[in-house]
């Protein structure tokens, strides 16, 4: 059976979120999240998600993708014990030098390699669950004979990002931003002397990335041709794949968006939930109006 | 005795490579990590990639293969038809850019010495020490690192890294080509477009696209700071050329050839005309990347 796993970036997101169906939360503990502080939960705020999602039966994710340099990383795994007794038994992590440290300090915890790991192919997958990894996270680019492919490696349980931003440069592979803005800002959650690199995707900032992609640039070439151009990007919405997805075996439907208030998470996770609650039934796909969201959700609100 | 190192290059089809002067070089990176249909791209062409092979080793060089940056399925074999071929030509590494590759060529090449490239995301010592253990024998470090990150990975792990000190600094990798979308306005096929020299321009920088990929609009150039980096003990540099000319190749080379041996022997003293060849060659000025710190399109003077 394939489970639905939804954001939240705030208490009161994870109320719609489980209001909404969700089988699973993944939030950010605060500095230690790659979406930046609008994201994430203080440790008072995580203790209150553990309890809550356990009244409902649904299970709380720790997204630690941030990338922290050496000094930071002994912080990161004193901070571990704690994140464990609360209840949390999963973390999702962005660095395979991480995920490798975290299988081998606390094998009782299980580890996801998010989709800023960059897999795309079984041979990601096997690479990422040889070194340790109970699940991959796939961008949902992927159709559904990939994820039946990586499902075939075996012994990982796969996960598709069915609801995400598609940015014209793959997440995981883009230095954009820092190449022009890069600002070492103090870490929020209070460590001495740690930053967080804002301006870089995949060390994790302080959720801006300056939208480098999406401003108007003047394309040229050496002929002297000029025209105003944007990089593409699409809100990517596999809502009516979600019965080729489960039939291929992956085992979690995954939504990104953690910085959606509220009022447009709660009805987001509500339509996954209906799609997935009739694929697994083997019902047709419900009839469900489109739900955009803002402009502004792109590029900088995962 | 005399210091030794190694200067490399890439170069992404036959064509290019024929009419370059590999003289100021010790080894060839063949192939283009950004896009299947590159003009005649050697990781699709196996018998072209053999005559390549060939003709940089006629020329007394070591020759590697590159492979994508981002491979997916679709792609997967073609690249081992590649890798078949350099393993029986002989090839004296391969340059990875994805986990998945990694443990392919590891678990089906075992012959063949991995290089880990710039799009790997080796951010930290713990993830090269789970790379050593897929048999990595070399790393370019996340053009994001600072210098002093990228030393200290190099001292900790005990592992080469390979350090781009001139050229386009790779950015951004993408599914999709927009420059298509130029193809009837512009009266230019692919596989021709991208290779019209199209930058991105807006206010006082710019980018430079190569369709699928995003490179930085400056050169990076650490032609001042040479004598700093082989103090630290890096002997392995890399001119960054796989969407540059013939004669970007051989004039930038043979500055940094003759720079890097001055660097070694402790006689260093920059030549008027090594600036005038660079400078020819560099649209849009210099930058320092990211090795001190600061933004990646910055430059700081020695």
């Amino acid at each position: 059976m394939a489970i639905l796993l939804a954001p939240a970036g705030s208490p009161e997101a994870l109320n719609a979120t489980l209001e909404a169906g969700a089988d699973a939360v993944y939030v950010g503990l605060k500095g230690w999240s790659r979406g930046g502080a609008r994201g994430e939960l203080d440790w008072d705020e995580l203790a209150g998600a553990v309890r809550l999602a356990a009244t409902r039966g649904a299970e709380i994710q720790v997204a630690l993708n941030t990338i922290p340099k050496p000094r930071e990383r002994a912080a990161l795994l004193a901070e571990i014990p704690r994140v464990a007794r609360m209840g949390v038994r999963t973390l999702i992590v962005n660095d395979i030098g991480i995920l490798d440290t975290l299988r081998r300090r606390f094998p009782e915890l299980a580890l996801t390699a998010s989709i800023g790991c960059g897999a795309q192919t079984a041979a990601d997958v096997a690479f990422l669950a040889e070194i340790g990894a109970a699940a991959v996270v796939l961008p949902g680019t992927l159709d559904s004979d990939e994820a039946a492919a990586c499902v075939a490696v075996g012994g990982v349980t796969i996960e598709i990002m069915l609801h995400m931003v598609e940015e014209f440069v793959l997440l995981g592979k883009c230095s954009m931003p820092s190449y022009v803005h890069l600002r070492p800002t103090a870490m929020p959650g209070g460590l001495p002397e740690a930053t967080r690199q804002t301006g870089s995707m995949k060390r994790g900032g302080v959720g801006a990335c300056f939208r480098i992609c999406q401003q108007p640039w003047v394309l040229e070439d050496g002929a002297g041709r000029r025209e105003t151009q944007m990089f593409p990007s699409r809100q990517l919405a596999r809502l009516p794949e979600v019965a080729g997805y489960v039939a291929a075996g992956v085992g979690v439907l995954k939504l990104q968006g953690r910085s959606l208030p509220p009022e447009r998470l709660g009805p987001l996770v509500g339509r996954y939930r209906r799609a997935l609650d009739a694929a697994q039934a083997g019902e047709p796909a419900p009839e469900q109006p489109s739900l955009g969201l803002p402009p502004s959700w792109t590029v900088v609100g995962r | 005795m005399t210091a030794t190192f190694e200067l490399n290059t890439s170069v992404s089809n036959l064509r290019h490579l024929a009419a370059s002067d590999l003289a100021p070089y010790d080894a060839v990176y063949l192939g283009n990590i950004y896009c299947r249909a590159y003009e005649g791209n050697l990781l699709e062409r196996p018998v072209e990639l053999q005559d390549a092979i060939r003709f940089v080793r006629d020329r007394g060089k070591r020759p590697y293969l590159t492979t994508y940056a981002a491979p997916r399925t679709d792609g997967l074999a073609a690249l081992r038809r590649a890798l078949e071929v350099a393993a029986a030509e002989g090839v004296e590494a391969v340059e990875v850019h994805s986990l998945g590759l990694l443990k392919l060529v590891h678990d089906a090449f075992p012959g063949l010495a991995i290089h880990v490239g710039s799009f790997g995301n080796v951010y930290t010592d713990a993830g090269v020490e789970v790379l050593k253990a897929f048999g990595v024998r070399r790393i370019t470090p996340s053009h994001e690192l600072t210098l002093d990150e990228t030393d200290e990975i190099a001292r900790d792990t005990g592992l080469s890294a390979e350090l781009l000190v001139h050229g386009k600094m790779p950015l951004g990798v993408s599914e999709f080509c927009f420059l298509l979308d130029y193809e009837a306005k512009w009266d230019a096929r692919c596989p021709d477009l991208c290779q019209q020299d199209v930058f991105l321009r807006r206010e006082d920088w710019g980018l430079k696209s190569v369709g699928k990929g995003i490179l930085s609009g400056r050169d990076v150039c650490m032609l001042e700071h040479l004598p700093r980096l082989v103090s630290r003990g890096h002997r392995h540099f890399r001119i960054e050329a796989a969407s540059e000319s013939p004669a970007y190749r051989q004039g930038v080379a043979a500055v940094y050839r003759e720079a890097l041996t001055r660097a070694l022997a402790g006689e260093y003293a920059i030549e008027p005309a090594w600036w005038r060849t660079l400078r020819a060659h560099a649209r849009l000025g210099f930058c320092n990347g990211f090795y001190f710190g600061k933004s990646g399109m910055q430059y700081l003077s020695a």
